[in-house]
């Protein structure tokens, strides 16, 4: 990550250099108000999440669906307490009924659980696998692009559920399996 | 009208009736749990600003045309219409960013199209790698990353491989 984003930013700057100076401070500018508008937007559907969140875990129902999700939990991430367990299966559930929104939340609170239980600078599997598996979206419905389309004037906007459907099951296995895989690799590596 | 629009507030209508039944103060749950948006905001601002400034800076200077110009014959190696070589660089960065380019593609080409549709089920069945990595990771002590960008980008490539595919049958 610090690598990629010192290179894409020196060579933009480079580019910029010689290209057009003096969109350059412009940019920057750009960037960071950008940045806070959408950090004070977020703050808002954060928190109307983490309440409705508060309210399932309250009710004893997050307990419930960590129980119901328990095998594929274990297996997916291995042994963790009942609390990051929780807010795993928030996340999941969240992911694959679509609500996007909600699933940052409860996805960070659950990074944080696991960051407990590692206490490394070495990301463990369980951490890798909740980030793959929320970079590659279970999204059932993909409502926004649906609108996008018929505000252009598409005749057919829902022919893509289908194929979105069949894409993103595929990516989000993958990325379980190579997930799976890799960290086998890593773990025969670091014994020898 | 899609029916998807019923699933979030009948969730949250059931939610509230069980909260009833089970005597929990919700308004209180409810403001006790958005307490806790503000520490979460405070944690990622400052990655969020790195975020933006390397995107923005890479499109104002150009460099994203470049890369798609470079990577075009890549994409169409591997089955992917070099048209949605954008999307599929900004993709992984930005959400909005890889709306407009979205936008713009569904505008040049019609939204009906096959470069279109190819379009909307790669946005669709991927998400922005490297803000998920970003953002989940600001929560943890963890530096060493390991293998997981690398394996999101690759399952997320594969599926945009898959997606042109399977768009010239849908």
């Amino acid at each position: 990550m610090r690598k990629i984003w010192f290179f894409m930013v020196l060579s933009s700057l480079v580019t910029l250099l010689f290209v057009n100076p003096e969109d350059c401070i412009n940019a920057l500018m750009t960037a960071g108000s950008d940045a806070v508008s959408l950090t004070i937007r977020l703050l808002g559907i954060y928190a109307v999440w983490l309440g409705i969140i508060a309210l399932v875990d309250a009710s004893g129902l997050s307990n419930k669906i960590a129980n119901l999700m328990e095998p594929v939990i274990d297996w997916l991430f291995g042994r963790t307490d009942s609390e990051t367990k929780r807010y795993i299966a928030m996340n999941l559930s969240a992911n694959m009924l679509g609500m996007g929104n909600a699933c940052t939340p409860t996805g960070l609170k659950a990074m944080a659980g696991l960051d407990k239980q590692n206490n490394s600078v070495t990301a463990s599997m369980a951490m890798i696998m909740l980030v793959v598996i929320n970079a590659t979206s279970i999204q059932l419905i993909p409502t926004t692009i649906i609108g996008l389309r018929q505000q252009y004037g598409s005749t057919t906007s829902s022919d893509i559920i289908l194929p979105t459907l069949i894409a993103t099951i595929i990516s989000t296995l993958l990325g379980v399996l190579l997930v799976k895989l890799c960290n086998k690799i890593f773990k025969r590596r670091s014994k020898k | 009208m899609n029916a998807s629009v019923f699933v979030t507030p009948i969730l949250i209508i059931l939610l509230l009736i069980y909260c009833a039944k089970k005597k929990i103060n919700t308004y209180s749950t409810f403001a006790g749990g958005a307490k806790g948006a503000i520490q979460l905001c405070l944690d990622i601002f400052p990655f969020l600003i790195a975020i933006f400034v390397a995107i923005q800076l890479f499109r104002v200077s150009g460099l994203t045309t470049i890369t798609a110009d470079l990577l075009s014959p890549i994409m169409n190696a591997i089955g992917i219409p070099h048209e949605l070589t954008e999307l599929m660089i900004i993709r992984p960065f930005s959400g909005s960013g890889s709306l407009a380019v979205l936008e713009q593609i569904f505008s040049d080409y019609g939204p009906d199209s096959y470069i279109s549709r190819c379009a909307s089920v790669i946005m669709g069945s991927s998400d922005t790698v490297f803000y998920v990595a970003t953002i989940y990771f600001s929560q943890t002590k963890a530096k060493r990353l390991l293998y997981a960008i690398p394996v999101a980008l690759i399952a997320n490539i594969f599926a945009a491989i898959i997606a042109c595919q399977v768009c010239k049958f849908c």
